[in-house]
């Protein structure tokens, strides 16, 4: 889509974070690449509201700090690992979320879309089951699984975010869909 | 649905991708010179049910900042992540308005070659437009519209101005009845467009069925499981049989096209379409792509469908087509609406194949050079569907 693939003949990002050192305004196009995506992804696990102060502060993180962007990770994966920090700081409050929704069957994290709210219905009855398991997992199960299921990253993605071996990933992964599956009614296929 | 699919449904409204202009606006963005504005406040969320686990908080309080009415997420501008699309169209197809009538009006083309090779050709786009209005009770009236046949595109009117510009352009006879066949470039004359009474069904389904269709992804399937028609694009059996009699791609084929039908001229719910779109993302194979402008110019996105050829279902005892193709819905996910339907070549017009003889006792047969897509390449445009209007209005039907 529009925001995510960019030209290949556009400059690079790392090569904009390096002239970001001299003009610091150069640092606003990566906001234009990068912010849709990641804000989205903020949104759908903290909620709107603080989605966008998180994802400002994600990107006040890293301009403060372009200057230890190496260019060895692609910029993406060290700016979403930089999100991945500060999401995990609130730990806490994503779990009172998803606690609420498997109490009380309506999601706090979509009161802000309230135009919204057909969808949640037919979305609520799996969703506050998920939500039951989402809250028990630590900060970084989860994020393992949701960059996955919301962030739409491979394995690979993830590690390289996460900072985290690629072996460990899957090991992560696979233990906590075993772990959500067990929350699911049992599976109907027909044929 | 496992449960990485349930966590794909999970928070879908929230999963929309907002223009990078917006998100600077809300979160004070400055480009390259901003800093934090303050610290991250935490907004306060409740557990309604057990109010006790929390000091202090004792109901939903819904999650707002401190800036007053955050707005949502945008409806111009937003950029979706694309498994999401079909889920995002859902849930605005939901909210759409009903009203009195259902009103639809929409036009067909298909694109014909003009010319003698693949180097010295223009295309024209042969259009037919109808408009219809139907009632709660399932009584309607359509009309046929009259349109000009028009090239294709601003290179194709070049050269057909280069050709003097014809009122009547000449194309060999696809069929291979007659000798050739003309297409009529003429703007037709304002006639009364010729309203008659219509009681339209949709592969079987009357008015008052649609309605009633299931408004969960899975019954609904399972109901338009049961449809029964001939869901071949071509056989020697005329026998009706119901979809779910059919496996594999040609039940996704059959499926999808019901589907296409109930998201457009079909007088469908806003449940039901929502349910419809559901349905369509579950389907293997089924994707969003991207991109795309419907022959009216409006944007939306590409959900392309895992099929070549799509002759249209049960009209033909014989194929009368001799090249594949693949076919798009081009939906726009901020309205939740169907926008077009499109057939693109994905293999060319090879060969030739008899036809039953005709009625005049003829022989017949397809020919590729008689094709209307003898000169396209794969990935063109040979026919489509365009759905200008379609909703539920309390306006007045023109009488």
């Amino acid at each position: 889509m529009a925001m995510v693939s960019h030209a290949r003949d556009e400059l690079d990002d790392s090569r904009i974070v390096a002239a970001s050192l001299e003009d610091p305004d150069a640092f606003g196009e990566l906001f234009r690449r990068h912010s849709p995506r990641l804000h989205a992804y903020v949104k759908r696990r903290l909620g709107l509201a603080l989605a966008d102060d998180l994802v400002s502060e994600t990107f006040a993180t890293a301009f403060r700090q372009r200057e230890r962007f190496d260019g060895r990770a692609e910029f993406g994966a060290w700016l979403w690992g930089i999100a991945s920090n500060l999401i995990a700081k609130q730990h806490r409050q994503e779990t009172r979320m998803y606690r609420a929704f498997a109490r009380t069957g309506v999601d706090p994290a979509e009161e802000d879309v309230a135009d919204l709210a057909s969808d949640r219905v037919s979305a609520a009855a799996l969703g506050s089951r998920l939500a039951k398991s989402l809250a028990s997992l630590s900060a970084q199960e989860r994020s393992v699984i949701l960059l996955l299921a919301w962030g739409g990253m491979s394995y690979a993605e993830i590690a390289a975010t996460l900072n985290l071996p690629l072996g460990t990933v899957k090991a992560k992964i696979h233990r906590v869909r075993a772990k959500l599956r067990k929350t699911l009614p049992e599976e109907t296929t027909d044929g | 649905m496992d449960e990485l699919d349930a966590l794909r449904h999970m928070r879908t409204a929230l999963a929309q991708e907002e223009h990078p202009d917006r998100i600077a606006l809300r979160t004070d963005w400055r480009g390259g010179a901003a800093r934090p504005r303050r610290s991250l406040k935490i907004p306060v969320v409740s557990l309604a049910a057990t109010a006790a686990l929390v000091v202090g908080v004792v109901a939903v309080v819904p999650l707002r900042s401190d800036r007053g009415v955050t707005p949502g997420p945008g409806r111009s501008g937003a950029v979706i992540r694309q498994g999401d699309v079909l889920l995002v169209a859902a849930a605005r197809a939901q909210e759409a308005p009903v009203g009195e009538y259902w009103h639809t009006k929409s036009v067909s083309g298909r694109i014909y070659a003009v010319g003698t090779s693949a180097a010295d050709h223009y295309k024209v786009d042969s259009r037919q437009g109808s408009e219809s209005w139907t009632d709660r009770s399932g009584k309607g009236r359509s009309a046929h519209i009259e349109l000009a046949d028009v090239p294709l595109t601003a290179q194709d009117e070049r050269k057909w101005q280069a050709a003097g510009s014809p009122e009547l352009v000449r194309i060999p006879a696809p069929e291979g009845a007659a000798r050739s066949v003309y297409l009529d470039m003429e703007p037709p004359s304002v006639k009364d467009p010729g309203w008659r009474p219509a009681a339209d069904r949709y592969y079987g389904l009357a008015p008052d069925q649609i309605a009633k269709l299931p408004t969960e992804p899975e019954a609904l399937e399972n109901a338009l499981l049961n449809l029964r028609g001939r869901w071949q694009a071509y056989s020697s059996k005329t026998g009706k049989e119901p979809i779910r009699a059919l496996r594999g791609q040609q039940r996704v084929r059959a499926l999808s096209d019901v589907a296409a039908t109930l998201l457009s001229t079909a007088p469908a719910p806003p449940t039901v379409r929502a349910a419809v779109f559901r349905m369509l993302a579950t389907q293997p194979g089924v994707r969003a792509e991207g991109r795309a402008t419907d022959p009216l110019g409006r944007t939306g996105t590409v959900i392309s469908l895992p099929l070549e050829t799509t002759v249209p279902l049960g009209l033909y005892t014989a194929p009368k087509q001799l090249g594949t193709y693949r076919r798009q819905l081009v939906i726009s996910p901020d309205t939740g609406r169907l926008l077009a339907i499109l057939d693109l070549v994905a293999t060319p017009p090879r060969g030739s194949r008899k036809l039953p003889t005709g009625d005049d006792g003829e022989s017949r047969s397809l020919k590729a050079r008689n094709m209307p897509d003898r000169f396209h390449r794969p990935g063109e445009l040979a026919s489509y569907q365009v759905f200008e209007v379609t909703e539920w209005t309390d306006t007045e039907p023109p009488r």
